[in-house]
């Protein structure tokens, strides 16, 4: 069984009168152990389906489901639990709490899964460190730079162990190392078995991926392993 | 999330933004410390007035001739006048109360305004007449001299503030005086056999009066009915004052049907000037509680700014999972702990400003648990309903929206 499966699947927004369709009948499988890049211009659905592959949206028509369960027929309490201990968020600019600590910013979803607060630490402690900022534990991310910000948010994202990791242009504010410093870490962990879909407009990042999926004016246009 | 973890948040939001918070909790500190000092001084008040009372004796009855208001026929209607006659007590009457069950001593009195003259010097003051052989409780209560006896005739007993300071020189013991009736038609002279302490003139009394014999007072007045104005009854037992003035009235009754007079106990006049009291105590916490109202609505506006501000942050607490409770809760939490602090900072504030007040005033304020627990329970409870509109705001915002907000 695919880690996610998708089918027709459907989104319009309602603008004044009319549905306006955003995605248009998408069809697609990812197992587990991938890395997908999802590519496309702007406006073509990529954003939102990858908001509803992370359940802060609902499709209008199709099933999507993930490890079997599906996501359209859920409610928001249960969104918030699949968003909480199924899936790991790293955003383009970061979205970092700046007036907590980075260890305060990794250890979140764990106080929001209601860990305790030792584990909790431990194991915010321990995923700085894999990201090589085991020295900046007690820093405000705003004291940071992009790079390493983009690591703590990394961090965060793993938190719960999840299931997989949505990627939404992780390296579009920063320079080139930090890109290729954010690619490696991307890499690693994909080695390391963990499901990574990520949107992004960089070509030079869908290098470490093992499928690419083009899309266009909501459609799926090209599916290349 | 679990609650320690909340209130942790909620404090570093607190330090993070301290503005924000002293800001928002300025209105409501403001509030507890108007409902903490006002609710003092109405204390003060009610415990300055009690304590003039308590220099009363709680264990007289007051019986007065004289209309009672009564109410008019009909619903709805005021209060008027009886039209029964006044009363006249004589001493057939004190004998009467005397024999009542539980009446310890009675003091009739006759009262009238009257120039007192003495050498040269005039001076306006309440003459009293009473029973000397009676007065068992003016007796001690003499400073130089003594206290007039049954067979005095023309001698008086002068109050201290009389005899010290309505003259160029003092009255003593063994002095003339002599006193004018209010339009000068008459005169009695009159030796001065005792000086009273100061502040120990009875409480029934004035404190700028003179006291002779009834026998005396008769032949000032120089009137044919001689009735007393008032007869003083002192209750054997204090906690039985309400039972005997109601004797009292009954064995009046028998002979004084269908007139006009009252008996009243010193108590009930105390239990009534208290209740007015009391309302307001609370009729000033009330003031209060409108600025209180004020602090929230402020509060409530601050938060309403905060949602503003940190809606990206909320847009992040639920991309990674917190629920709406969560959201929901945590400024729920916000509010609360903003009433709680600014609750405790008004309380400490409001005792300074009261034992301020209460200096400046000469009144003995005191700042009950009570007043400590409406201005905890009203700070805390007011900002957390002031909290519940914006909080609701921020639990349900759309992340996708919230995280597009910066």
């Amino acid at each position: 069984m695919a880690l996610v499966e998708i089918s027709n699947l459907e989104k319009s927004y309602r603008v004044g009168e009319t549905d306006v369709p955003v995605l248009k009948g998408i069809d697609l499988e990812i197992d587990e152990g991938e890395f997908v890049a999802l590519m496309g211009p702007s406006g073509c659905g990529k954003s939102t389906l990858m908001n509803i592959l992370g359940c802060l949206d609902r499709p209008s028509r199709g099933r999507i489901l993930l490890k079997g369960q599906d996501l359209g027929h859920l409610s928001d309490r249960d969104l918030a639990r699949i968003r909480r201990e199924e899936i790991g968020f790293v955003f383009q600019n970061f979205n970092l709490i700046g007036r907590i600590s980075n260890l305060k910013n990794v250890e979140l979803p764990m106080t929001l899964k209601e860990t305790a607060k030792n584990l909790r630490r431990d194991r915010a402690m321990e995923l700085l460190e894999s990201v090589g900022l085991g020295h900046r534990l007690d820093y405000s991310p705003s004291n940071l730079s992009g790079g390493e910000r983009q690591r703590v948010a990394i961090a965060r994202a793993l938190a719960n162990d999840p299931s997989i990791i949505l990627a939404d242009e992780p390296t579009g504010n920063l320079d080139e190392r930090s890109t290729s410093d954010i690619m490696d870490i991307m890499r690693e962990l994909n080695g390391e078995g963990r499901t990574i879909v990520m949107v992004t407009h960089d070509i030079e990042t869908t290098r470490c991926c093992n499928r690419v999926i083009w899309m266009r004016d909501g459609t799926i246009q090209e599916d290349a392993s | 999330m679990r609650p320690d973890d909340m209130l942790e948040y909620v404090l570093s939001s607190f330090r993070s933004d301290w503005r924000r918070a002293f800001m928002s909790s300025l209105g409501i500190i403001i509030g507890v410390i108007s409902i903490v000092a006002l609710l003092s001084v109405g204390q003060g008040l009610y415990g300055g007035v009690s304590e003039q009372f308590g220099d009363m004796d709680m264990d007289l009855i007051s019986v007065r001739p004289g209309s009672e208001m009564v109410m008019g026929p009909g619903p709805g209607s005021r209060p008027v006048l009886s039209s029964a006659e006044p009363a006249e007590f004589d001493h057939k009457d004190v004998k009467i109360v005397e024999n009542v069950l539980g009446v310890d001593a009675v003091y009739p009195l006759k009262t009238a305004r009257a120039l007192l003259s003495f050498r040269g010097d005039n001076s306006s003051v309440n003459i009293v007449g009473i029973s000397p052989e009676n007065h068992d409780d003016m007796k001690d209560s003499v400073a130089r001299g003594r206290f007039l006896t049954g067979s005095d005739y023309k001698a008086a007993v002068v109050s201290s503030d009389v005899a010290e300071n309505s003259f160029r020189m003092k009255i003593s013991p063994g002095n003339q005086i002599r006193v004018y009736s209010a339009d000068k038609s008459r005169y009695m002279d009159l030796k001065v056999v005792g000086v009273l302490e100061e502040d120990e003139d009875p409480s029934y009394a004035s404190n700028d009066g003179i006291y002779v014999s009834h026998r005396a007072m008769k032949e000032f007045l120089d009137s044919e009915n001689y009735y007393y104005d008032s007869i003083i009854v002192r209750a054997r037992d204090s906690a039985e004052v309400e039972v005997v003035a109601e004797k009292v009235e009954k064995a009046l009754s028998r002979t004084h049907r269908n007139e006009a007079y009252s008996v009243e106990a010193m108590t009930t006049i105390f239990e009534s000037v208290l209740e007015v009291l009391n309302m307001i105590k609370y009729a000033l916490a009330g003031i209060g509680s409108i600025s209180l109202v004020v602090g929230a609505i402020g509060i409530s506006n601050v938060m309403m700014l905060t949602v503003k501000e940190r809606t990206h942050e909320i847009g992040v607490m639920k991309a990674i999972g917190a629920t709406t409770w969560d959201v929901r809760a945590l400024y729920l939490l916000d509010a609360g702990m903003l009433g709680l602090v600014s609750s405790l900072v008004g309380i400490l504030l409001g005792t300074l400003v009261s034992n301020f007040v209460g200096s400046v005033a000469m009144l003995p304020m005191e700042v009950t648990a009570q007043s400590v627990a409406l201005g905890l329970l009203f700070g805390v409870s007011i900002t957390t309903v002031a909290g519940i509109y914006p909080a609701n705001k921020a639990a349900v915002l759309d992340p996708i929206e919230a995280l597009r907000g910066e």
